[in-house]
């Protein structure tokens, strides 16, 4: 298949190759679940998904790369309401002493931070494995509650257990193994969707009933990779073969999804209601970690689509 | 029979209630150490917008709240013994980051170190307006509890547990060190905690509990301290601190506000320290004037002497009388009496009462300042020679980090005990600190010996130094940490 015949066909499309290809009871069970190969993968890593050193360290570190978008994106829908805060130039800190550039920028900082506590989110996260991001999201003042879905059972028991410990996530975060399509809620204020459209059959699907469960000027989170030759050679030829930093088994070059496809089935599906907020590329650099950049056409990017009404 | 039988069956079960109902209280962050380390990074937590929400309890051995903090209403006429250099960028943090007031009073700035090979009589002046601020370590902490207690933090924000000691440490859930670790007090108090600083000293419980690896060697050395009284100072003398490398190590003559001073001197072995400990004060006087003066051969005569006539009134009089004698011969020998102030410090006359004091010198570095659920800072990660007046300024730098890593990783939604939240915060420190520990080291080391070549090279090095203006500029950056004005 060439690319362009790809980015002429909706997402969900491109994939029935790969659906045609599975036992007809899958794909009549749920157009949003992912293989069972998939789930058997995960099943596999779920035992160490918290060790921070183990198997899954990169995933850690990426997800501090995440919670930065996030918080990056959500900071420029604060408007400050606090007359006495004073919002400086853009190039202030060029003229500016340090001094007092530096209280300039922290008192604009404390007054973003109290501004987006005044929202209670209600935050969905699909596909939240052992539950790295779910936890970090329900640490977030500015958040009231977390939901995590997962369709591998012992991902959602290693999520559980490793909420357990930790006294402050108490009531903010649940997590269930559950199918997007069979949730019932729908007035979410964020929902996220990282690193998980590459591991599903029909990402059109995924992206479908996320939107409707999300509220008008809710914000959808997404994180994938671009399906190019730099992506292989990162993610699987390195990461997986030579460096085995991300478990093997774990990608598949056809899955990906470039961030111009998430575009344009936006543009398709959702032509009036939606406004692409960001998108950033990001790249793992040994002894930086993940770090953004504009370039979102080559390997991994995250993505912040606001529904408009 | 039953019956006594059934009455241990009910106190059994009443004490497991009692125990039960009394499980350890939870904090998010436990302290171990109300040092200036311990005490500076409860106020950072305590003043930061990001990390002020983190039930912060801290714990020390002595009596903070009153013993102290009352050193900041009510001073001391005389100043007290533990003194340290600040470097601008830890007074910096603790001024304007953390918003503390010190006792300005008690601090005195200087412009300069001036630093005299002994054997060799090499010299190097290292020049800098305001390089450098000598402060009691009293000022710091009672500055840090007067901070805290204008916070008017309530006991589920803040909380000091003082005259009591941790007695043990055991995670909650055993073996697994992810887990909140229990911290038993003296008092039978317990404690869960998200995480525990060791802020505790060289003998760290802390470090003990986490299993983490020390390196490095005993000196073989004793600082000496003590509270000097000078001469009144003429108005064209410069202040500066003065420091004298002898064959037995160097000593150090750093100015305090008006006629006073604060002493260090590291000799080697017991038995030097012990006489220097036991002397008469008029007679340890005069050999402090003597050490920035006089040859070693000298020294080495004095010693002899004092140590076979213990505290005996004539042998004492008569050394006086010989030192003072001798600097004079030295003064007289010089080209003009101006240089008497630009190379000698101000003539010592008396030590305050009881400041005297020894202790070990040791260089020790953690491999790691961080584990699952802990950190490490100040002396509990790091003890240094203090011939650069380093050891607390490393300390600071800790905080100062480590408060960076949780703020950032509280903004990422991390928990502040995981390790990955910890990491960059040792990230930071380790070079940072290798460097100062390392430099202590070889000066000391190169200045432990009397081997002639070595002797030769370390005063060309100390020479070459003082004439080459960007070497000198280097060093000053990395004795000040790099805030240079």
């Amino acid at each position: 298949m060439s690319s362009i015949i790809i980015r002429n066909q909706p997402v969900n499309r491109q994939f029935q190759h790969v659906a045609r290809s599975l036992p007809q009871w899958f794909i009549r069970h749920k157009s949003t679940a992912a293989s069972p190969e998939e789930i058997k993968h995960f099943q596999e890593l779920a035992p160490t998904w918290w060790d921070t050193n183990g198997s899954q360290r990169i995933l850690h570190k990426m997800n501090l790369a995440r919670l930065d978008f996030i918080r990056n994106t959500l900071n420029k829908t604060v408007k400050i309401t606090d007359p006495n805060t004073f919002i400086p130039g853009y190039n202030y800190k060029e003229f500016l002493p340090e001094s007092i550039s530096h209280t300039i920028a922290k008192e604009w900082n404390q007054s973003l931070t109290k501004e987006l506590e005044k929202r209670q989110y209600n935050v969905l996260d699909i596909g939240c494995g052992g539950g790295i991001l779910s936890e970090s999201m329900a640490r977030q003042p500015f958040v009231k509650q977390v939901l995590g879905i997962d369709l591998t059972p012992d991902c959602i028991s290693v999520a559980k257990m490793h909420a357990k410990s930790d006294p402050e996530l108490k009531g903010k975060v649940e997590y269930r193994e559950v199918a997007l399509e069979d949730l019932k809620q729908k007035d979410y204020d964020i929902i996220t969707c990282f690193e998980m459209l590459e591991h599903v059959d029909r990402p059109g699907d995924i992206l479908e009933q996320a939107w409707r469960r999300l509220k008008p000027d809710g914000l959808l989170f997404l994180s994938t990779i671009n399906r190019d030759l730099i992506s292989w050679f990162t993610t699987i030829f390195m990461g997986e073969t030579v460096l085995k930093i991300v478990p093997s088994g774990t990608h598949h070059l056809s899955k990906y999804i470039n961030s111009s496809e998430i575009e344009e089935w936006f543009q398709e599906k959702h032509p009036r209601d939606h406004k692409l907020l960001d998108l950033k590329g990001t790249m793992y650099v040994p002894t930086q970690g993940w770090v953004e950049h504009d370039c979102a056409r080559i390997g991994n990017y995250f993505m912040a689509v606001k529904k408009l009404h | 029979m039953m019956f006594l039988g059934s009455f241990q069956t009910v106190i059994r079960r009443q004490l497991a209630t009692a125990a039960k109902s009394a499980g350890p209280k939870l904090t998010d962050v436990l302290i171990v150490g109300g040092g200036p380390a311990g005490l500076t990074l409860a106020t950072a937590i305590k003043t930061s917008p990001i990390l002020s929400g983190f039930k912060t309890t801290l714990v020390d051995s002595q009596n903070l709240t009153e013993r102290v903090a009352k050193f900041y209403d009510n001073p001391p006429e005389e100043f007290t013994n533990r003194v340290v250099s600040l470097t601008p960028k830890s007074k910096k943090f603790l001024t304007e980051t953390l918003g503390v007031q010190l006792m300005h009073e008690r601090i005195q700035s200087y412009d300069g170190l001036y630093v005299i090979d002994g054997m060799t009589d090499a010299r190097m002046a290292l020049d800098q307006d305001g390089m450098l601020d000598m402060i009691e370590i009293l000022n710091i902490q009672a500055s840090l509890l007067h901070r805290l207690n204008h916070l008017n933090l309530g006991e589920d924000s803040f909380e000091i547990k003082e005259e009591v000691k941790v007695t043990s440490i055991e995670s909650s859930t055993k073996g697994d060190p992810t887990s909140w670790p229990i911290v038993t007090l003296s008092n039978g108090e317990q404690y869960k905690t998200r995480l525990l600083v060791g802020a505790d000293g060289f003998n760290s419980p802390v470090k003990k509990f986490s299993g983490i690896t020390t390196r490095g060697w005993p000196y073989d050395t004793f600082g000496m301290v003590a509270t000097l009284k000078l001469n009144p100072l003429s108005p064209f003398a410069k202040l500066r601190g003065w420091q004298r490398f002898l064959k037995t190590g160097p000593i150090a003559h750093l100015p305090l506000p008006g006629d006073n001073a604060t002493l260090v001197w590291s000799t080697k072995g017991n038995k030097m320290s012990q006489l220097l400990l036991q002397l008469d004060p008029k007679v340890f006087s005069a050999l402090v004037n003597a050490a920035f003066v006089l040859d070693d051969a000298d020294l080495d005569y004095y010693y002899k002497i004092l140590e076979e006539n213990p505290n005996e009134p004539v042998t004492n009089e008569s050394v006086i009388e010989d030192i003072n004698q001798r600097i004079n011969q030295v003064w007289d020998s010089l080209k003009n009496d101006s240089l008497i102030d630009e190379r000698y410090p101000p003539q010592v006359l008396d030590i305050v009462a009881g400041t005297r004091a020894r202790f070990p010198l040791k260089l020790s570095h953690a491999d790691t300042y961080c584990s699952d659920r802990i950190a490490l800072v100040g002396d509990a990660a790091h003890t240094t020679h203090p011939l650069a007046g380093q050891g607390l300024n490393m300390g600071q730098h800790d905080v100062e980090e480590l408060t960076k890593a949780l703020e950032k990783g509280t903004l990422r939604g991390l928990d502040i005990g995981s390790l990955l939240c910890l990491e960059p915060f040792w990230g930071e420190c380790y070079s940072f600190n290798n460097v100062r520990l390392g430099m202590a080291d070889k000066l000391h080391k190169i200045y432990g010996t009397d081997f002639t070549p070595v002797v030769q090279l370390r005063s060309l090095g100390l020479q070459l130094t003082d004439s080459l203006g960007p070497v000198k500029d280097l060093l000053i950056n990395t004795l000040t940490a790099g805030s240079s004005k």
